[in-house]
């Protein structure tokens, strides 16, 4: 686990020296009369801190825990990383596609799209369930979000069909 | 007590009206089902169903959200001694022994007594939430910024201690959440903080999104890295009410369940799952053949269910008597209670006695719907389980979308809701609890006001928070348990690990 912790803590660090930077920027105050830089500049300054006791605590462990680690840290940073987060890592980039186009397409559009793909990702040799899933599953969501609940969801290019 | 009396009546008015019975009636539903439902846990599914209740009175709203907070809890254990699978981490200690039950065929008295030891123990906690909340907010009004400081410094280091795992992650993570409330307008002088020109951000970071990407979106995709094989119990199920011996073996740990549960939800991150814990813990300890525990006793199944119900009741307490929450959901509620133009603290329950007096009786009804909506619907319960996850995740991930869509109708917040989805499901892989960063995040605000309101009364002198009784307690029990941590590491982390290992 040394090894990820110690990434995780760099990050802890430079996060901390951004809110830290941040809060110099602002007026600190002082403090007799604290102002909007004071309390960033003290959170900041803590996780930098405690980022840097996370890369110092890592030296401190045992040689031994460390190899029994060491497969758990492939998993995680080395190539067989990929085996275990491709599914994962499709998902959001059909999320972040979905929420990229929903205002362009419209939501019905959208979501028959990403529901079909996601259905389909861990269940790949089966196409006519996925379609009948998602078309129900639009339906279904159309009722409870547009009818019921009276949202405005987007219409994109359907626009002029409703 | 004719004041009680009074509130009481106060309360049957507003819980017995037509529409919140049904919105309890849906709060313990919703709940049941994503009790059941090992892709989304409570937290997911309130801040999912949050934005719902923006049309609806507030003590609906509540009386709905908090029926999902318990009914989980509810929930959690028929996947527990079913499947072996815990539904919710409040319900993983009923594996052991439930599910070795189902295997011997006593599946029926293993849910039986899972919902009756909830039903006894949640209205055991709503019975003291109702007798001890309102004194509590009497002695609390005395409260001033040094004391509210000192006592949040307080909540935040018991959240860090009572987390799973290293005690300097969960800190991390609490100052993260810290860093991240700074995002927006400051609460006193107005700056813009953090924003970059991003007028979405001139409000901050809202938390619903927030917590459906960290506990929704995050769970979902560590569940896709494994396919899970779910073999769930065919026999059929019968007996559900436990026999005189069950009932012997099991009312002592009941009682002791609740009363453990009760004091844990109470304290700041000590929530319904440390409860189970540690009444499992306590049941081993007392039980006169320790040996058998995990072999399918029904004390195993008892003390953890009671108290975990009874955690989720107590943990109540201190957002209506201090507005401050004690665990995740709690901050939702607190969110909710703001979103309703509810100001928590102190003078809640004197200003809005309709909301908590609702609350407290809803919850009674609620408990009793749920003994009705748990034994007869478990086989209801256990056909949902079948549903292959490759179903239902799609369907979860577009209702996390369309909650956070529909805030404030645009993509702004889905992409904060993603964004906590990578981070949620990153901090799953390098063992960092999130939790403490939403408590750190909801408390933050409150922490900076009281802290610089202190600095002004005291004209800049840190003395303040040594020289009031109340406030110099708190840092001192606060230096005391991070103390406590360094000297006990190794031992906290053999705890963990048993734990993890069973």
């Amino acid at each position: 686990m040394e090894k990820l912790d110690r990434v995780s803590a760099f990050i802890w660090i430079i996060v901390g020296i951004f809110f830290l930077i941040g809060g110099i920027k602002y007026n600190v105050g002082n403090f007799h009369n604290p102002d909007a830089g004071f309390f960033p500049i003290l959170a900041g300054s803590l996780l930098s801190l405690l980022g840097s006791i996370l890369i110092f605590s890592t030296f401190s462990k045992e040689q031994e825990e460390e190899r029994n680690e060491k497969a758990k840290e492939r998993n995680i940073l080395g190539k067989e990383a990929w085996k275990t987060s491709y599914i994962p890592s499709l998902t959001l980039l059909i999320l972040f596609l979905y929420t990229f186009l929903l205002e362009v397409l419209g939501f019905i559009l959208t979501t028959l799209l990403c529901l079909f793909l996601l259905f389909r990702l861990t269940n790949p040799k089966r196409w006519l369930m996925p379609l009948i899933l998602s078309v129900s599953a639009i339906i279904l969501s159309h009722l409870i979000f547009s009818v019921w609940l009276k949202c405005q969801l987007p219409r994109g290019v359907l626009t002029h069909l409703f | 007590m004719g004041s009680l009396v009074e509130n009481l009546l106060l309360g049957y008015q507003v819980a017995f009206s037509a529409i919140n019975l049904l919105y309890c009636f849906i709060g313990v539903f919703v709940g049941t089902l994503i009790g059941v439902l090992p892709g989304i846990g409570p937290a997911g599914a309130i801040a999912l169903l949050l934005p719902i209740t923006y049309g609806m009175a507030p003590a609906s709203a509540i009386i709905m959200l908090a029926g999902i907070w318990y009914g989980a809890q509810y929930g959690g254990s028929t996947t527990s001694i079913l499947i072996n699978i815990p539904g919710e981490t409040s319900t993983v200690m009923t594996c052991l022994d439930g599910y070795q039950m189902s295997r011997q065929g006593r599946a029926g008295p293993a849910l039986g007594i899972a919902a009756i030891g909830s039903f006894i123990a949640g209205t055991f906690g709503v019975v003291i939430l109702m007798l001890v909340a309102e004194p509590l907010t009497k002695v609390t009004l005395k409260f001033g910024p040094p004391e509210y400081f000192s006592l949040m410094v307080l909540a935040l280091t018991l959240v860090t201690y009572l987390a799973r795992g290293s005690m300097l992650k969960a800190i991390i993570m609490a100052v993260l959440g810290v860093c991240l409330s700074l995002i927006g307008i400051d609460i006193i002088s107005g700056c813009s903080r953090f924003t970059f020109g991003i007028v979405s951000l001139q409000d901050g970071i809202s938390v619903i999104p927030m917590c459906m990407g960290l506990f929704g979106v995050a769970e979902i995709l560590t569940n896709l890295e494994v396919s899970v094989d779910v073999t769930v119990f065919k026999e059929k199920i019968k007996g559900l009410f436990p026999s005189l011996k069950d009932w012997k073996d099991s009312i002592v740990s009941i009682f002791r369940g609740t009363l453990i549960g009760f004091f844990l939800g109470i304290l700041p991150g000590g929530g319904v799952a440390i409860a189970s814990f540690t009444s499992y813990a306590v049941e081993k300890r007392f039980s006169k053949h320790p040996e058998k525990f995990g072999t399918g006793v029904i004390e195993g199944v008892a003390g953890p269910e009671s108290a975990n119900n009874a955690a989720s009741t107590g943990s109540f307490i201190p957002l209506f008597t201090l507005g401050i929450p004690s665990n995740v959901c709690m901050a939702l509620f607190l969110g909710a209670l703001m979103i309703h133009g509810l100001q928590p603290g102190p003078l809640l329950i004197s200003q809005y006695p309709d909301v908590f007096w609702g609350v407290v009786v809803s919850m009674y009804i609620g408990n009793v719907t749920l003994l009705i909506l748990n034994l007869p619907l478990i086989p209801m319960w256990v056909r949902v389980l079948r549903l292959p996850y490759w179903v239902l995740f799609p369907l979860i991930l577009l209702f996390c979308i369309m909650g956070s869509y529909s805030m404030n109708y645009n993509t702004f917040d889905v992409y904060v809701m993603l964004i906590f989805g990578i981070i949620g499901y990153l901090c799953r892989k390098f063992e960092y609890e999130p939790a403490p960063m939403i408590l750190g995040f909801i408390l933050a605000p409150m922490i900076e006001k009281a802290l610089r309101q202190s600095l002004l009364i005291s004209q800049g002198s840190l003395s303040i928070f040594f020289t009031r009784s109340i406030s110099i307690s708190c840092l001192i029990i606060a230096l005391l348990i991070l103390s406590v941590s360094v000297f006990t590491k190794k031992r906290r982390q053999a705890i963990v690990k048993m734990v993890d290992s069973d």
